[in-house]
């Protein structure tokens, strides 16, 4: 499993690094530095291609060593769980500016601890609520950060 | 201006109400976010950053690490209470916390932990004090080309010292360089990597980096993880009490693991984690009683604890005198200081000691606060452990999105944040280390302008490097890095073998 994991993300960083040379051979030339700028970026773009062949062919030992660690999601409900939060993230990206930070933060409060599973409403809507009000004045008041109003008028 | 003027000077800083104020509520923010499990420094100093923007640089550096020392300090309560450790620098101290916290002596053991980092701290911090002016006089001749190559050992030192494949720890440190290139380049303006989007023109927020490879990769953890039991309610603490004999068992350790923390903790890579390891199995080596290390042993948990502290205190000798970092918390600890307009290296002493002096005696009261908040208080204190998970997942995430939102205005950035920490998350599963990742980053722009200029002072020769005695031995020195611990684990494999 493990073997497996390492020559994809090989085989993956070996495409990164191609990419990457092909982008710093684009860049354009200057003739009077003695470093141009794609010196650097061509000597990280080889070393990336060499080691990602490296890691590709190791017969690591260190595979076998590493046990299948407890971070690595196991059941299929925590990696749907971690992609809601990425989505929830994502939306609370979008709505930031439009609906304003108050708003939004309150809203992406109670949904995501609600989606995660506490079950406790009456704490989570008052903690959903205190918190964003809080931070939005310590902001404005004390440290001068405007952070968006968005459609409420204050 | 010696060691006793640059300390008057000093403790003008931490010693003003101020001072004192932002020492205490970052030591407090640390030793909270330490406890934590899944929370590290790293994610408590990014969140910070943005407040302290327009403050005093020094008192900023004086809370910042505050939160660093505080959260190692800390990282122990957790490792005793849940044998889950707060941070990575305390894993070693659950090996005999845990176990004597299961015998019904948990107060004894966060007595013993809270001493021992107290007296490792304090130490640590006397051997800075004198260590740090006296390698910023040696490094004050340094050229570009000195500066290069000791950026250049820094990261191999933290690749070859990384637990796991070290295959994968050069592949996150080259990949945090390439992240590093993405912008204009200083020297000839050329748009690097930007795919036209104005956005990335000065390259990417170090913040981005730090909070996404840190603090979101561990938000997602958090998720997996979020069913786990916390502290209950009725789980007792006991007497926080020693006894004399407890006293004599701890004075060895303390005093060997002091000296040997801090050594480990000024060596670029090394750092609380290998210190705290190196701390536990030297006195299981030299202890009447290995027997009873792993089982509540007094000195195997004074050890790891004194060693990781003292650590924290030397990781700030090349941090303030040289400016070159040797961990991903130190890494981020620089990033802050230039965001705020400070450029550390051996300058840094003349030029404004405040902030060098400043933070070395605030090290002091806040090793004090640290004491009083983790003994007498922590079992007051040890009750943040059981804000339910869900919530703290949701208030993180906030912390982080805010914190970026207000450095750069722009939700760009947090794209970024979003796709750093997916990034983050597959390091982890696959075993790729993220502390090489932020320190190449954090060094990758200055590595290559020192590249350059040593390349211009040298008219394009690469002889630089190897015509200067001290430039050879640096060079000597980090080539032995990187291919000597290879070598030594294929010997050991062997002998086992």
């Amino acid at each position: 499993m493990y073997q497996m994991r390492n020559k994809v993300s090989a085989i993956v960083l070996f495409l990164f690094s191609i990419l990457y040379l092909i982008l710093t051979i684009k860049l354009p030339k200057y003739e009077l530095v003695p470093v141009d700028a794609d010196v650097v970026p061509l000597v990280l773009g080889i070393t990336l291609l060499t080691l990602s062949i490296m890691l590709f062919f190791i017969k690591s030992t260190e595979a076998d060593e590493e046990k299948q660690s407890p971070i690595i999601p196991e059941k299929k409900e925590d990696f749907i769980m971690i992609l809601v939060v990425a989505i929830l993230i994502f939306l609370y990206i979008f709505l930031l500016e439009r609906l304003g930070f108050v708003l939004t933060t309150i809203l992406f409060l109670f949904v995501t601890t609600l989606s995660l599973g506490y079950k406790k409403h009456i704490s989570n809507v008052i903690v959903s609520i205190v918190v964003p009000t809080v931070f939005y004045i310590v902001f404005d008041m004390l440290l001068d950060i405007s952070l968006p109003s968005g459609i409420l008028p204050f | 201006m010696g060691v006793f003027d640059g300390m008057l000077q000093g403790v003008q800083v931490a010693f003003s109400f101020e001072g004192i104020l932002f020492i205490f509520i970052g030591v407090l923010l640390g030793t909270i976010i330490g406890m934590l499990p899944g929370l590290g420094p790293i994610t408590a100093i990014g969140v910070m950053i943005p407040i302290s923007y327009g403050m005093d640089p020094s008192i900023a550096l004086v809370m910042m690490a505050g939160v660093y020392y505080g959260a190692v300090f800390g990282g122990s309560t957790s490792s005793i209470l849940l044998n889950a450790p707060g941070i990575a620098g305390t894993v070693a101290t659950s090996f005999d916390g845990y176990p004597m916290a299961q015998q019904g002596k948990a107060g004894k053991a966060l007595a013993i932990a809270a001493i021992s980092s107290f007296v490792g701290g304090t130490i640590g911090v006397i051997f800075l004090m004198a260590f740090a002016p006296l390698l910023a006089k040696v490094a004050i001749v340094f050229g570009p080309a000195e500066y290069f190559i000791l950026m250049l050992l820094a990261l191999t030192a933290i690749t070859s010292l990384s637990d796991g494949s070290m295959v994968k720890a050069l592949i996150a440190g080259v990949l945090g360089f390439m992240v590093a290139t993405v912008g204009m380049d200083g020297q000839t303006g050329t748009a690097r990597f930007t795919f036209g989007n104005i956005n990335l023109l000065n390259g990417i927020e170090f913040l981005v980096i730090a909070l996404g490879l840190f603090a979101l990769a561990e938000v997602w953890f958090l998720i997996i993880n979020r069913k786990n039991k916390a502290f209950g309610v009725d789980d007792k603490i006991g007497s926080l009490k020693l006894t004399k004999q407890d006293f004599k068992e701890m004075t060895g350790p303390m005093s060997r693991q002091s000296v040997l923390g801090f050594l480990l903790g000024v060596l670029p890579g090394a750092g609380a984690t290998i210190a705290s390891f190196i701390g536990y199995t030297t006195e299981k080596k030299v202890s009447k009683k290995p027997e009873e290390f792993g089982k509540g042993s007094v000195a195997g948990l004074t050890g790891p604890e004194t060693a990781n502290n003292a650590a924290t205190s030397g990781a700030f000798v090349p941090l303030l005198s040289l400016g070159i970092p040797g961990s991903g918390t130190t890494a981020v600890l620089l990033g802050a200081l230039l965001v705020m307009g400070v450029n550390p290296g051996p300058l840094l002493v003349q030029d404004q000691p405040t902030i060098f002096w400043g933070v070395i005696a605030s090290m002091y009261i806040g090793n004090i606060f640290l004491l009083i908040l983790n003994l007498p208080l922590i079992p007051y204190i040890a009750k943040i452990l059981k804000i339910p998970r869900p919530m703290l997942i949701s208030l993180v995430i906030v912390f982080c999105l805010i914190g970026i939102y207000s450095l750069s205005f722009n939700t760009f950035d947090l794209y970024l944040l979003l796709l750093f920490g997916l990034i983050g998350y597959l390091m982890k599963v696959l075993n790729f280390p993220a502390a090489p990742f932020i320190l190449a980053f954090i060094l990758g722009g200055m590595m290559e302008q020192s590249l350059r200029k040593a390349m211009t002072i040298s008219n394009g020769s690469l002889s630089i490097f190897v015509t200067k005695p001290l430039t050879l031995s640096l060079v000597v020195v980090t080539f032995l890095v990187l291919i000597l611990p290879p070598i030594i684990r294929a010997v050991m494999n062997r002998k086992v073998a």
